[in-house]
């Protein structure tokens, strides 16, 4: 092994991919249509916290009051519920954005389905932006309808549920004749706080770390996707374009494959890098505590770093590897497209089962799925940001991925050494098979060995 | 130590296919080396063989002095048949890669490089994508980045393939040049008339086996025996009637002639004097497909031909 060469692979690669524009639209698109979807969502969140024109058919006779007061009582007046804590997605974030109700009551005209046209009419004429209907049968059936262009808007209607039961809570109160303190009393919630127990002891946690574990699983899953996928596209193109025997009669073809590996490894790793950059400059923050309704920026424990490194270090090594292999005895993207299929597979099967293992970290599937090494380096990396894993576990699980890595790195080779001079006819999988066994020849001895001569 | 590259016994067989048959021949430093032979011969196997790029099922290859190794790797120059860039890299960019894979820093490739492109009047389309090179110029790129690391030794598989003629004058020249250096340049093709001008040693391959080795002015030496060219006023068949003529042929408006064996050709002038007019007599140097296609036959490989 010559270092000195891989470098020289290594850099060509990184700098040639880094150079392109595809790399930078990538780089600044994707972090910035995140950041736009949040932007939009935070917009329409903003907006629905700007006035709102709400008219309410109120069939109970009695409600509409009550509720038009609480929905227009100023937000510091309205009693707390439960504690504000900022870890507390219920108390924190969505209520912060006020939204200013305008309330205006309606009478039913004619029969009720003739009103809620006429409403519909005016919420489509943009007059008022949506509608209640306040009916004594279907509050009997814990319902009110609610009538809007955006039914998503999840802070308005949360807002408006919360002081609709908040009235009906009252009402219920005073019809048992206790006094209005209860219902306050009744507005507190239980806060349940939860405690990750580690090694390391207890620590709160803030669901930001569930969602930083998630950020790196799912980063970790798009660049085995990914980059993979640009291993065997570099791979084919070398050999399409003729290049690949000039460079081999200087550079041994596990060398060229190391240093492409890596090469196209860093340059997922500086995508990381700019995206992190421009994500703890911009948004991150903003994301995660938006997400988990905290104030907080996420803290990732050390500990996750070093599983995020360990397990991307092995996953994207095994599935470069496969990749390599897959692309070396073919000429075209389009031939190695049936076979590219297969560690497509491997690496979107983690990614469906990850609810599963999120809701039983510990359960069967997912020791099975964090010990099996196609999966071993999503699950196992989930596994230990949910929870406390086993060391045994964990020990096997890495030892079983670095022991299938190896010899898939060994296997992507002796495949490579042979494809990549093949040209001409589609190779069949037991001709590449065949490969694996041909003898690899004299190994280049070391220019030490060779004293003698 | 006069030997650049040696082969001894050496064997190849993809499958039950033999593209190579126990192959010896040796490469005298400072030559050039023309590893000659029709398509399929096995030339493309043996040089790839000789750049440690497949292994030879048997035999052994030295490369300046022994087996291939790194060191060894970094001071040879290669240009396959298949020649390829990476079209997407620029100039420079491209040859400063090709340097680094033979371990030659920047700095030191830098200088040749720049001479190299003003040489071949590329220095223009340096910081260019390959992509934007005619095909000529590209042909050009790939001749410079074979020696960009300025190896001891060539070896160039169909080096002239798909070259124009001006390129082909080009690199004609310049492996003529590197061989004024005392560099060895190996290079392998199926037209005759290139190698007979630029090579001084010859490996001629048909069939996977080698059927004739050595140096092109001796081989042609040998080959010559009793050949003479006249050009006198005659036709064919009083040609043939001459007194020691073995066999005769017309080749542009003069004649080829064998002479029987121990047949004096002072005797024979005199005798071709005493009945026409004789316009000019000289000793014959065979053409090298003449000496193939005597050697194809020798080898009992008759149906072999030299295709174009």
């Amino acid at each position: 092994m010559s270092w000195k060469k891989i470098f020289a692979v290594v850099r060509r690669e990184y700098t040639e991919r880094i150079r392109t524009k595809a790399f930078w639209i990538a780089t600044l698109i994707i972090p910035f249509l995140f950041i736009g979807l949040f932007i939009v969502q935070i917009a329409v969140a903003r907006r629905s916290g700007g006035e709102r024109k709400l008219a309410v058919v109120d069939r109970t006779g009695r409600l509409y009051a009550p509720l038009a007061a609480e929905l227009t009582r100023p937000q510091a007046e309205r009693p707390p519920q439960g504690q504000s804590d900022p870890g507390n997605p219920e108390a924190g974030g969505p209520r912060r954005q006020t939204v200013h109700w305008v309330v205006e009551q309606r009478p039913v005209i004619g029969d009720l389905e003739k009103t809620k046209e006429i409403l519909r009419k005016e919420v489509l004429a943009k007059k008022i932006n949506a509608y209640l209907i306040l009916d004594p049968t279907m509050l009997a059936k814990d319902q009110v309808e609610y009538y809007s262009t955006a039914v998503s808007e999840w802070i308005t209607q949360n807002q408006l549920e919360r002081a609709i039961n908040h009235v009906r809570l009252r009402e219920k109160i005073a019809a048992h004749g206790l006094p209005p303190e209860v219902g306050n009393e009744l507005d507190r919630r239980i806060d349940l706080r939860a405690f990750k127990v580690t090694d390391a002891g207890t620590a709160e946690e803030k669901g930001a770390g569930i969602i930083a574990a998630l950020v790196f699983f799912f980063l970790m899953y798009s660049t085995f996707f990914m980059y993979g996928y640009q291993v065997m596209r570099g791979v084919i193109e070398e050999k399409s374009n003729r290049i690949v025997e000039i460079v081999i009669a200087s550079v041994r073809p596990t060398e060229l494959m190391l240093g492409k590996i890596l090469g196209i490894g860093l340059v997922g790793l500086t995508q990381y890098l700019a995206w992190s950059f421009i994500a703890m400059n911009l948004s991150l923050p903003g994301i995660a505590s938006l997400l988990a309704g905290s104030d907080m920026a996420p803290k990732i424990p050390i500990s996750m770093l070093g599983y995020f490194i360990l397990f991307f270090f092995f996953g994207y090594f095994l599935y470069a590897s496969i990749y390599t292999a897959i692309a070396a005895p073919f000429n075209t993207d389009q031939e190695a497209q049936q076979l590219a299929m297969i560690p497509m597979a491997m690496i979107v099967s983690s990614v469906a089962v990850y609810p599963a293992v999120m809701n039983n970290p510990s359960g069967g599937l997912a020791v099975f799925l964090s010990l099996f090494p196609f999966t071993a380096p999503l699950m196992m990396f989930l596994r230990t940001a949910l929870g406390r894993v086993p060391a045994w576990q964990i020990l096997l699980s890495v030892s079983i991925l670095a022991a299938t890595t190896v010899a898939l790195a060994w296997f992507a080779g002796r495949v490579y050494r042979v494809g990549i001079l093949m040209y001409g006819k589609k190779p069949t999988i037991p001709e590449i098979l065949r490969w694996v066994r041909y003898s690899p020849g004299k190994a280049v001895p070391a220019p030490a060995a060779r004293q003698a001569s | 130590m006069d030997t650049a590259i040696e082969l001894k016994n050496v064997s190849k067989s993809f499958g039950k296919f033999r593209a190579v048959d126990d192959l010896s021949f040796r490469v005298p430093r400072g030559t050039i080396f023309g590893l000659l032979g029709p398509n399929g011969a096995g030339k493309t196997t043996t040089i790839r063989m000789t750049m440690n790029i497949t292994a030879q099922d048997s035999g052994e290859i030295n490369v300046l002095g022994h087996p291939m190794d790194r060191v060894t790797q970094n001071r040879i120059g290669y240009l396959p048949e298949e020649r390829g860039l990476y079209r997407k890299m620029k100039v420079l960019d491209h040859l400063y890669f090709l340097a680094a894979i033979k371990e030659v820093s920047r700095e030191t490739a830098r200088a040749r490089i720049e001479e190299w492109l003003d040489k071949m009047e590329l220095r223009p389309w340096l910081n260019k994508k390959v992509d934007e090179l005619s095909k000529g110029m590209q042909q050009k790129l790939q001749f410079i980045a074979t020696i960009v690391h300025d190896p001891e030794v060539l070896i160039l598989d169909e080096v002239f393939s798909g070259l124009d003629p001006i390129n082909t004058a080009l690199v004609k020249d310049y492996l003529s040049a590197f061989r004024a250096k005392g560099k060895t340049i190996v290079f392998s093709t199926h037209v005759l008339e290139q190698a007979e001008k630029l090579c001084d040693e010859i490996c001629l391959m048909a069939k996977s086996k080698k059927i004739l080795e050595g140096n092109l002015k001796e081989l042609k030496r040998e080959h010559a025996e009793g050949q003479i060219r006249i050009s006198l006023r005659a036709g064919p068949a009083e040609v043939a009637a001459l007194p020691g003529v073995s066999a005769s042929r017309a080749v542009n408006g003069a004649y080829v002639i064998s002479l029987t064996p121990g047949t004096d050709r002072q005797r024979f002038l005199r005798a071709a004097l005493d009945k026409y007019e004789v316009n000019s007599f000289s000793d014959r140097e065979p053409e090298l497909e003449e000496i193939y296609l005597a050697a194809v036959q020798k080898a009992g490989l008759a149906e072999t031909r030299i295709i174009e």
